[in-house]
């Protein structure tokens, strides 16, 4: 794209220059890098000494640029570089981010802000009042576009495997939003009962807040929304689809893998029958889970999710054939078998009866065909979850000993530490460094194992170190029943002489499309993966209907992405550049005492109420900002939010360059005896100007502390301009005309308040100043001559300003006041001066403004020829001066371009 | 929580508004209140509070009584 000219900057410099331009016949093209041109102007309440509205005078000029034929305005973009072409043209490198919103379809309504669930400080306002994630800028903004502020995915949501929103339902949950909470889940994964009692919670560990003083709880706040909604829906509110497929889709396992491709696939009206083997559905939900930690009514309720969609599940049904279904006219099978063995030792006497792999041992006693041990002595072998589980299972069954029999120290079991705590509260023996060497029997059953003590000796392939046997160290116990539960083996034993089996025993699947070695044949789950989460299954069999439904549909399975999500935000930023974070303690889970717990099989954790679920979600840090609730798609009545909108990178050439980025405001904190940041009614002069404009931020012009209408009020001008201890000697031209515009304006809307102005001196150098100045006195402004050197909190929010009374000659004085307004002065915008690169050097003045080489007598000319500068960018200005500049820059650029044309 | 102190960060106050919307319309309901009165019911700082009913009022969820402020310099409002 080539334009005569680059304009960056959108406030009233860039505006007027690309206008002029414009106006001249030269295409200009002006890159802004917030949300809507204006700049700071439009953001002011009346320009000094006229007292004209800025909207009313920067509004007719934002719309004159939008919709000038020969101005093209790039918004929420910014300069990635600009170099020098050798025929003394430019090129520059745009990055234009994404808004997620559809500027064509969008129409300024704000439904999308009125439903957004983050509330984050709003900039447009300098901080005194929130905005949302989802928000346009301000009620003038050009063009008047929402935005939905996203910094990444908040890590909880950018590492679940099945793509669910968690920061999305924490978010609606801490806005007591519960069904809609549930329904954004029911988006990504149909399990959520299952979920909120059994999963891992990678969301958790990836919490921000995990690196304070602990994770936010997502998976008891997850159960809180899920007993909320099921408590009143025994029943799923939908059915089937209205527009059916007449494709068919067998599905082998009902598992967590085979009921997400299930549900999935369903909401798009295919017909899909699943196979069980078992006599129940639910896969390792129903028979390996035991009901302490997941009750089996909640399965079935999950279960209800997805056979609402008009979904068939055959039971009892062990498919051991691809080509069998195929046969039965399925045109497509999703095998996901799980991982229901378990890997032998292949030590003497495994055989025996009262031998047990821990999967067997499981589901007898899920489904009550073990049900007490009352008296027993059991052993069960392995240090992962699948060892913990058996163990407390036996424990509840009456078991007189549990033992826990784990190789290694407790240091390097699998199991999650406070499972196996759980365990040993409830009464296992947990017996490291020992392992069975044989199991002993009498009569053909199992009556003791003989077993080896273990030390460890060097890191093997896992890192662990390997255990050694001791010799010598051989002892046997009395055992009744063992249970072996050393690792979950896929049952893909079927399939082996159809499809390709990897060496551990897995399906060797595309590992994007899950798809097999038979085109039609898809598979996932623990029988891709190996053992795994609850929730990873349930990621792959969504993964396996995405793209089983472009198989189906005769679309390309190649280089189409699934899942595609944001880069993960940056934690570090979120902690250390979002201000202060109070340490809020986790809800402790409220559990009965173990010895209470272990004699019965009722769930163990209990729900949280909802204030605790409410104060957890809370605990939120809205890590990515938009926490993908995905209300704001709900709300759009114009369906203008897309999620999947990219940012683009723009390469542009323009015969000449204009910078017009403006200024900088002093940050206040700085002076520190001042008290700004740490007393509510201390104030910035353009945070005074969004107090007084017609589109403020309050109610009315009300002091920050308590809302209470001010009456006597205080300006400390050069707060931060005229000021070696700050680095800026120099003054900024306008606060003093702006303190006095403020004061007017106050006396305005506040006829009885008494105003202050401590100055320096009156720097009332331009037209109508001098006059506007008196006039302020007249009004019965009290102008005091005299530095202030702190300000102090008295009662009731009111403060105390030291000063020295100059020409009254009263030395260090006090006064009360319940508001301060701090007059910040200007300092130059330094991004401007990293634009340019390839040798080309935007030179800077003394101050860091960009430097104008012959101000005098060549304007707005930089060191790089061809490049001018416009308005605040190379000194402060007002705003007469800034648009005066600005046509002097235009006419500068036009006469450049006009020499470059003729010369090619 | 030390009055007329900000001992909090600011976005922390502002992410508290969702969590605090239903706890002022409660206070609300009934009869109008100034924002020390909504504070002293809530058993949180004024200036944090500024932040909350602002963004409401902003919202269109509550609204002032009147057009000018009480005797004292503080508006009542009510849930819209």
């Amino acid at each position: 794209m080539n334009y005569d000219v680059l304009i960056v900057g959108g406030g009233i410099a860039g505006m007027e220059s690309a206008l002029t331009l414009g106006d001249m016949g030269l295409k200009a093209l002006l890159i802004e890098k917030e949300p809507s041109i204006g700049g700071k102007m439009v953001l002011l309440s009346k320009v000094f000494p006229t007292l004209d509205c800025a909207s009313c005078i920067s509004t007719p000029k934002m719309a004159s640029t939008i919709h000038h034929p020969n101005v093209t305005i790039m918004t929420s973009s910014e300069i990635r570089k600009i170099a020098k072409n050798g025929d003394g043209a430019f090129k520059a490198l745009i990055n234009r981010k994404s808004t997620y919103v559809d500027n064509n379809a969008c129409t300024g309504c704000g439904e999308c802000e009125a439903a957004c669930t983050v509330a984050l400080p709003d900039r447009f306002n300098f901080g005194m009042v929130a905005h949302r994630a989802a928000y346009i800028p301000f009620p003038q903004a050009v063009p008047k576009k929402a935005v939905i502020n996203r910094q990444g995915q908040s890590p909880c949501s950018n590492v679940c495997p099945a793509g669910v929103k968690a920061h999305g339902y924490v978010s609606l949950v801490r806005s007591g939003r519960y069904d809609e909470a549930f329904h954004l889940h029911m988006e990504d994964a149909p399990l959520p009962g299952s979920l909120s009692r059994a999963c891992y919670a990678p969301c958790e560990n990836a919490c921000t807040r995990s690196d304070l003083e602990g994770s936010v709880d997502i998976r008891r706040i997850k159960r809180f929304m899920v007993d909320h909604y099921y408590s009143a829906h025994s029943e799923p509110e939908y059915g089937t689809p209205e527009k059916l497929s007449d494709k068919r889709i067998a599905i082998v396992g009902s598992g967590p893998a085979g009921l997400s491709a299930a549900y999935h696939l369903g909401r798009k009206g295919y017909h899909i029958k699943i196979f069980e083997r078992e006599e129940q559905a639910g896969g390792m939900l129903r028979y390996a889970i035991p009901a302490y930690r997941l009750p089996k009514d909640i399965v079935d309720r999950d279960i209800k999710n997805i056979t609402a969609l008009g979904v068939e599940i055959e039971t009892n049904t062990n498919i051991t054939s691809v080509a069998s279904l195929k046969e039965q006219g399925f045109d497509t099978v999703f095998l996901a078998v799980g991982t229901y063995e378990t890997w032998k030792m292949n030590l003497p006497g495994e055989d025996l009866d009262g031998v047990m792999d821990c999967m067997g041992f499981l589901s007898k006693a899920n489904t009550g065909k073990i049900s007490d041990l009352s008296g027993k002595t059991v052993v069960v072998v392995g240090g992962g979850n699948s060892a913990i589980d058996p163990a407390r299972l036996a424990l509840r069954m009456g078991a007189e000993k549990v033992i826990i029999l784990y190789r290694r120290t407790r240091k390097e079991m699998p199991a999650h530490e406070w499972e196996i705590q759980a365990a040993i509260d409830e009464g296992a023996d947990l017996m490291i460094l020992k392992t069975p060497r044989r199991f002993i029997g009498s009569n053909g059953r199992l009556v003791k194992v003989e077993v080896l003590r273990m030390e460890l000796g060097e890191p093997d392939d896992s890192g662990r170190r390997r255990p050694v046997p001791v010799k010598g160290s051989e002892h046997s116990i009395d055992v009744d029943l063992a249970v072996l539960a050393i690792g979950l083996r896929p049952s893909t034993d079927s399939f082996t002489d159809q499809l390709k089996i990897n060496r551990n025993e897995t399906f060797r699947v595309n590992p994007e499309t899950l798809e097999t070695n038979i085109p039609s044949v898809f598979a996932g789950g623990d029988g891709v993966t190996g053992p795994a989460m609850i929730v990873d299954a349930i990621g792959q069999g969504k993964r396996a209907a995405f793209y089983i439904n472009r198989y189906l549909q005769g679309e390309s399975l190649d280089n189409i992405e699934f899942d595609s999500r944001l880069s993960i935000a940056d934690k570090y930023d979120v902690l250390s550049n979002r201000g202060a974070i109070s340490k809020r303690m986790q809800i402790v889970a409220v559990e009965p005492p173990p010895s209470q717990r272990v004699k019965t099989s009722e769930e163990v954790e209990k729900c949280m109420t909802e204030e605790e679920a409410r104060y957890s979600a809370n605990r939120c840090l809205d890590c990515g900002n938009c926490s993908e609730c995905g209300e704001c798609i709900k709300a759009c009545p114009a369906d203008a939010v897309h999620f999947d909108m990219q940012p683009e990178e723009i390469e542009i050439e323009a015969d000449s360059v204009i910078v017009s980025t403006g200024f900088k405001l002093f940050d206040a904190h700085l002076k520190t005896n001042y008290g700004y940041g740490k007393y509510p009614n201390v104030v910035t002069a353009m945070q005074m100007d969004r107090l007084v404009s017609p589109t403020k931020p309050f109610n009315r012009t009300l002091r920050p502390s308590d809302g209470k209408a001010p009456d006597n009020i205080a300006f400390v001008l050069c707060t931060g301009s005229r000021d070696c201890t700050i680095d800026n000697p120099i003054c900024s031209r306008v606060c003093c005309m702006y303190s006095i515009k403020q004061a007017e304006l106050i006396m305005g809307a506040l006829p009885l308040a008494d105003i202050t102005i401590y100055y320096i001196d009156i720097r009332a150098f331009g037209k109508g100043y001098e006059e506007f100045y008196k006039q302020a006195k007249e009004m019965g402004v009290y102008f005091v001559k005299g530095r202030v050197a702190k300000i102090e909190l008295v009662e009731d929010g009111n403060l105390s300003v030291f000063y020295e009374d100059i020409d009254g000659g009263s030395g260090p004085q006090q006064m009360e006041h319940d508001l301060v307004v701090l007059s910040v002065g200007l300092l130059p915008n330094m991004d401007a001066l990293h634009l340019f690169n390839n040798g080309d050097r935007l030179e800077a003045d003394a101050y860091s403004y960009v430097k104008e080489i012959n101000e005098d007598i060549d304007p707005t000319r930089t060191s790089i020829d061809g490049v001018f500068a416009a308005g605040t960018t190379s000194a402060a200005r007002d705003i007469p001066d800034s648009i005066l500049h600005a046509g002097a820059a235009a006419a500068q650029a036009a006469g450049y371009i006009h020499q470059l044309k003729a010369s090619r | 929580m030390m009055e007329g102190v900000i001992d909090r960060g600011i976005a922390e106050i502002i992410r508290d508004e969702m969590i605090m919307h239903d706890k002022i319309i409660s206070i609300l309901k009934d009869d109008p209140k100034t924002i020390p009165e909504i504070a002293e019911a809530l058993g949180y700082p004024s200036h944090e509070v500024v932040y909350w009913v602002m963004a409401m009022w902003r919202y269109g969820k509550i609204e002032e009584t009147t057009a000018k402020p009480n005797a004292d310099g503080y508006f009542m409002y009510k849930v819209k």
